[in-house]
């Protein structure tokens, strides 16, 4: 039976705010360092049925190093843990359209993930892909992750923010569904921390 | 599948039969034809036997000691699951002999269900024993319950440091920096002359077979996150339990407590639950298994299954008892590694 609210819930809207203002206190000031063109990507029109968050990573190493583990749509694992193993489907070059079978580790609600790379943009530090499939109950997941200097100066670290649109899945509060993927995330991007902060 | 079905029926139902002789024949026809039946099916469980079974060390022989073994068998299968998580750990005198109130020497058992990898039920395997023997050395003499739950609880903590600033295995290559995803359950037992002390730390499970018609005694309690206590514990901490494909910690996580899974400190605890149990002179057996057994085989059924191998009066009847409840729980597709020790428990005079 699909999901149906009881009452459709107004639009949700999240943003990564890239100026000032009294919003961006919620966000803590490094997110504020958020380039305008690329806050646009964290931007998600949230659906009746689904909810959105963004998790936010300070590390302590150059932007380079750490957007080179970040852009590695065919190797996730380096640095997200939870995935055991990942191939490209069809092989070939990582390009915008890829799709990659992610297999999860064990003792997770979930076994397998199918993911299609949405944006991988170098220049500005983008990387957004979409779940097109899997053994879980994420349905219509969307995330982007970009990459920043973190400001002041050069050589003073960076900042990651990952945001995400999904489903609430059938059984489980917007709250709740919160609760999971942004446990995931963050303990993801702390990995990602750690990792980089031994390449540099 | 429903001749291993059938197979497995048959060995808890088994129907009384008239007289020594005709006893014994029955037991020989029944058992070539379960070995006729299984042969074929379960030759990756008689390997990753003995591979529990190589995890099996006896202390050696010293000259004038006497060294009584205990019987127990052990046997482990990947399952439906195909990568192997868990360990199991039989050291039998583990530790310095126990003073007046336990007596003699004693036994160590483990079983260890991993997840995320297997290196930390690996490293449980390999150290929770040497760990618990050190704490007891430390330990006052008395050996009161008391003592038992401090030296248990330290051994524990210790594990779960260790496991956490660890890197992997040679077998999984993992490095120290992303280890806080893996973890494991442990359920240990120490068999004492009088007594058996049990700690666990998750959803595997030491039961107490006893017999003359006594139902089973579970030594330990699951830890899965909605039991009350445990629910309120976890809140209490600041934590959620969510039911994603059952009650999970943060969603994620489908135990409340383990050793290792730094990321969710401290909503998932390393401490162990303790129980001290006198020994009764109808105690038949002890069972430790992972929830690969419980989730499929209920505790009566498990202790039918056994006592089903103890009257068939084999030398290896614990080893026997071992494999078939791994392979029960396979016929009734649990989709889980599944590990379980039997240990006898009977009075040397039987």
């Amino acid at each position: 039976m699909p999901y149906t609210a009881p009452r459709p819930s107004p639009q949700q809207h999240s943003r990564v705010l890239s100026g000032g203002g009294a919003k961006a206190a919620s966000h803590g000031a490094s997110c504020a360092a958020v380039p305008a063109e690329v806050a646009r990507h964290h931007e998600h029109a949230a659906r009746a049925g689904q909810c959105c968050s963004a998790v936010v990573q300070a590390i302590a190493a150059p932007v380079g190093a750490v957007w080179s583990v970040v852009r590695r749509f065919d190797r996730p694992q380096a640095y997200k843990h939870f995935i055991r193993s990942c191939r490209l489907v069809g092989g070939g070059d990582v390009a915008v359209g890829s799709v990659r079978e992610v297999r999860v580790v064990s003792g997770l609600p979930a076994t397998s993930s199918r993911e299609r790379l949405e944006i991988l943009d170098d220049e500005r530090r983008v990387l957004s892909f979409r779940v097109v499939g899997g053994e879980h109950r994420l349905a219509n997941y969307r995330s982007v992750t970009t990459v920043h200097e973190a400001g002041a100066g050069a050589g003073t670290g960076t900042v990651v923010v990952e945001s995400y649109v999904v489903d609430v899945p059938h059984g489980n509060t917007a709250d709740e569904t919160r609760v999971f993927v942004d446990t995931i995330v963050r303990c993801n991007l702390q990995s990602l921390a750690r990792t980089a902060e031994r390449l540099a | 599948m429903s001749m291993a079905q059938v197979c497995c029926d048959s060995a808890v139902t088994a129907a009384p039969v008239a007289g020594p002789e005709a006893e014994a024949r029955a037991r020989a026809r029944a058992e070539r034809r379960r070995r006729a039946a299984e042969a074929g099916r379960w030759k990756h469980a008689a390997a990753a036997g003995t591979a529990a079974a190589d995890a099996t060390r006896k202390r050696s022989l010293e000259a004038g000691e006497l060294l009584v073994a205990r019987k127990h068998g052990a046997a482990s299968v990947a399952g439906r699951r195909r990568e192997m998580e868990d360990a199991v750990s039989v050291r039998e005198s583990f530790a310095a002999e126990g003073d007046a109130d336990g007596g003699g020497r004693r036994d160590f058992y483990g079983v260890f269900d991993g997840h995320g990898c297997s290196h930390v039920a690996e490293a449980c395997r390999d150290r929770m024993h040497d760990l618990l023997a050190e704490e007891l050395a430390a330990a006052d003499g008395s050996g009161s319950a008391a003592t038992w739950t401090a030296a248990m609880e330290r051994s524990f903590a210790r594990m779960d440091a260790e496991a956490m600033s660890a890197g992997g295995s040679a077998a999984c290559r993992c490095d120290p920096h992303k280890c806080d995803h893996v973890g494991s359950t442990a359920v240990v037992a120490v068999v004492e002359e009088r007594r058996v002390v049990v700690a666990n730390c998750g959803d595997s499970r030491a039961l107490l077979c006893r017999g003359g018609g006594a139902p089973p005694l579970p030594l330990s309690s699951d830890h899965k996150p909605d039991r009350p206590d445990e629910l309120e514990r976890i809140e209490a901490a600041g934590g959620r339990v969510i039911f994603w494909e059952g009650a999970r910690v943060l969603g994620v996580l489908a135990m409340s407590r383990a050793i290792g899974d730094g990321y969710l400190k401290p909503y998932v605890s390393s401490v162990p639950e303790v129980t001290v149990t006198d020994r009764a002179d109808a105690d038949e057996c002890l069972i430790l298994a992972s929830d690969g057994l419980w989730d499929v085989v209920s505790n009566e059924a498990a202790c039918e299954v056994a006592r089903a191998c103890l009257r068939r009066g084999r030398a290896r009847w614990c080893a026997e008892a071992a494999a078939l409840l791994t392979k029960l729980a396979l016929a009734r597709r649990s989709s889980d590694n599944v590990s379980v020790v039997v240990v006898d428990l009977r009075r040397r005079d039987h």
